[in-house]
């Protein structure tokens, strides 16, 4: 520890020293960033300060340690934890670091047998390791090729191809130009920047023109999934979409929800497909839990609303089975098609014969869908990236409405029978 | 220094009828002190771009401006070449024996330059306010390249050469949250979070902005806006709004709220038109909770005796 001038009890400062570097820990280990960069910044404030009253303490360490507004909120709890109780720091201090040995020692223990994460994930992980026992094989007949083959039985050798797949459906999705230029052998506007140096050997008369043009950007996604009971048939599947499209999409940002929304696209950037459930498992405490589709979207507007903009496409992963509030649910799904540029249902359920979707939330949501897919096999996915592909670029922008408007009903892509729309409506769905 | 007494930089924030609270104060003290870029975040019209001006006032020192927006690329943020002038220089030169070399040196000299917001502030004569605004709007790749000038405090023009910061400005980047900043940004920054002011820190800038204000109208306003701000709307309307709305009121000569004027003048706070018509049918509950009597009573006993005669 670098000694610190500033502090005439020496004593005092190496005490205060082991005492951030306990308190940084302990942020660490509650998610933030906080690095030695950090820290010798904190110090260093610190030393300019003074150490004077606690409020000052506290606005010194959160302005140097917290770089967020979740970020700060995590350094309120963890400053009430560790410093308001300063004689028991120490203390505290001991049993993170037995924390810290035990967590790296069953990491260990279990990277050695291989074994699968524990808790609701594993269990239910065990459940679908035998489909064809199950009754409700939705969408699955075992006369089927591969790509027939519905999710819920695929495993991990068939991640490669979702992948690819899900690759597709974003370069599909690339479809605004963006503001900056790059140079360009076509013509595009007159880059005079080249075009002057290159010439400039010709002793400054212009006769190559050189061009750039505007480089075609990636839209942005915001993924939502649905992870409640309802969905669990798929949720093994689910995972591995969710994951699919982490790796192959890069401006991405995921969401599951149940009964509560969790942002989880940071714990989806591990490499390996095992500790990401694992961290699942303990980020999502409902994962198969109830359904309130209404109250997460909504929640995911408040706290993330910046996130959807008209760069934004949003796809929204879930059977539509809603036991909260009908209203709010309408009010989100609006709320979300006005700021996105395109909002894509994605209902795995809907490639069951026996699926039903009599559901309200369902029918509730449906005339704020941009397009409804049924995404339960690759095929189904293949024609949704093909559907996207064809959609021109300049109106990629399908059932947009003003307010008010009526709405012009999305299009249905369900693989091998042709949907009606209309026909599929009146059986499951009531206009009013 | 003792953390009791008023750090001199929010003395110097007071001077400039900025109300600044202690953690305001102390983050633009450390990273000034420091020599940090502060980030500052929080709702829309709370006073991020503010602090930036008045910081530049308080030192007596310049304030550069960089407005970020999709699209903001190292040509206009730092420097680009007067290419009009070059070409000028070109012909003019034409009959000239000069050779190619030297033709060169000339017309990418520093006279051609044009220099944008970032080489402004690192050229400076003294250390420069220099105020990067909205950087959530402008795309990654400019944050990293953002991120180069602030580490390094250094330009590489290729025909000219590196220059150096004499007088390293004390930055302050704002961000609507729109995206998420990267990390490695946050990382190189001290951070601030302004939220919506409480009630008294409203009051005071609102007495402070608004000198002429009837007492009573102001504390209603302020009162008024804070029970706004509990409701769930599209848009919650900031500082900026109470300001205006503020000035506006005095402008038509009201001492207090009444609420034919607070109707008439919604779309002074409200900025959408949902909001507007939630607190049309919320407004006689609103008057309710803020004790402001309803439109005949609000008249003066005179005027009453004058309307009934």
């Amino acid at each position: 520890m670098p000694s610190l001038p500033g502090f005439e009890d020496m004593a005092l400062h190496r005490e205060l020293s082991a005492n951030l570097t306990g308190f940084c820990r302990l942020l660490r280990q509650q998610g933030l960033g906080t690095g030695p960069g950090e820290q010798s910044d904190a110090l260093r404030a610190l030393e300019l300060v003074g150490l004077g009253d606690a409020p000052t303490f506290r606005t010194v360490l959160r302005t140097t340690l917290a770089k967020n507004p979740a970020e700060r909120e995590i350094f309120d709890q963890c400053f009430e934890r560790y410093w308001m109780v300063w004689d028991r720091a120490h203390e505290l201090n001991r049993q993170l670091r037995e924390k810290e040995a035990r967590a790296s020692a069953s990491t260990a223990d279990k990277s050695g047998t291989g074994k699968a994460p524990t808790v609701t994930i594993s269990d239910w992980l065990k459940r679908n390791e035998n489909p064809e026992t199950d009754a409700e094989a939705a969408g699955y007949s075992p006369f089927e090729v591969v790509t027939r083959k519905d999710f819920k039985r695929f495993n991990s050798a068939d991640l490669h191809e979702i992948i690819q797949l899900i690759s597709a459906l974003g370069k599909a999705l690339a479809t605004r130009f963006g503001r900056r230029y790059q140079p360009s052998r076509r013509l595009g506007r007159l880059d005079l920047r080249r075009t002057l140096r290159q010439n400039l050997r010709r002793g400054g008369d212009l006769v190559d023109l050189a061009h750039r043009q505007r480089q075609l950007k990636y839209l942005k996604l915001v993924l939502l999934c649905d992870v409640s009971k309802s969905m669990d048939l798929y949720s093994r599947f689910l995972i591995q979409f969710i994951y699919a499209f982490q790796s192959a999409y890069r401006r991405i940002e995921t969401f599951a929800f149940s009964t509560s929304l969790h942002r989880i696209t940071q714990l989806l950037k591990e490499d390996d497909l095992a500790p990401v459930l694992e961290a699942l498992s303990r980020a999502v405490p409902n994962w198969s839990g109830g359904t309130k589709i209404g109250a997460s979207l909504s929640a995911f507007l408040d706290q993330h609303g910046g996130l959807v903009d008209r760069h934004t496409a949003v796809l929204i992963m879930s059977d539509g089975w809603d036991t909260g509030e009908i209203e709010l649910l309408r009010a989100s799904m609006d709320e979300i098609q006005r700021r996105a540029r395109c909002l894509i249902w994605l209902n795995p359920l809907m490639g069951s014969p026996t699926y039903e979707p009599s559901c309200r939330g369902m029918q509730a949501a449906l005339p704020f869908v941009d397009i409804l897919a049924s995404a339960h096999n690759l095929d189904s996915l293949r024609q949704l990236v093909r559907h996207l592909g064809k959609i021109q670029r300049a109106d990629f922008k399908p059932n947009r409405n003003q307010r008010g408007q009526k709405k012009v009903p999305a299009p249905v892509l369900q693989p091998e029978e042709k949907v009606d729309r209309q026909a599929w409506l009146q059986r499951f769905g009531k206009t009013s | 220094m003792s953390a009791k007494e008023n750090l001199p930089i929010q003395q110097l924030l007071n001077a400039q009828d900025y109300i600044a609270d202690r953690e305001i104060a102390m983050s633009l003290h450390l990273a000034q002190a420091l020599a940090k870029p502060l980030l500052v975040e929080g709702p829309a019209g709370v006073g991020k771009t503010e602090i930036a001006k008045v910081m530049a006032r308080a030192l007596d020192t310049d304030l550069i401006r960089l407005q970020c927006y999709e699209g903001l690329d190292a040509h206009t943020a730092l420097y680009e070449w007067n290419y009009q002038r070059q070409l000028l220089h070109i012909k003019l030169e034409e009959g000239g024996k000069k050779t190619v070399e030297e033709k060169e040196a000339t017309i990418f000299g520093k006279d051609f330059l044009l220099d944008r917001p970032l080489l402004q502030a690192i050229t400076h004569h003294q250390s420069p306010v220099l105020l990067i605004d909205e950087l959530d709007r402008a795309d990654e790749e400019f944050e990293s390249f953002l991120l180069e000038v602030l580490s390094e405090w250094q330009i590489t023009i290729p025909e000219i050469g590196t220059i150096h910061a004499t007088h390293p400005p004390h930055v302050i980047i704002t961000s609507n949250r729109t995206r998420e900043l990267s990390d490695a940004v946050r990382r190189r920054c001290f951070y601030l979070w302004i939220d919506y002011p409480d009630f008294d820190k409203e009051l005071a800038i609102v007495r402070g902005k608004v000198p002429d204000i009837d007492a009573r109208l102001a504390t209603q306003i302020c009162r008024f806006m804070e029970l706004v701000r509990q409701q769930k709307l599209e848009k919650i309307p900031g500082v900026a709004e109470t300001l205006d709305w503020a000035r506006a009121l005095v402008a038509l000569h009201q001492q207090h709220l009444n609420p034919e004027f607070i109707e008439e003048t919604l779309g002074l706070v409200f900025k959408d038109w949902t909001d507007v018509r939630q607190m049309k049918e919320s407004l006689p509950e609103f008057m309710q909770r803020l004790g402001i009597r309803a439109k005949e009573s609000s008249l003066a006993p005179e005027e009453i005796r004058q309307s009934h005669a």
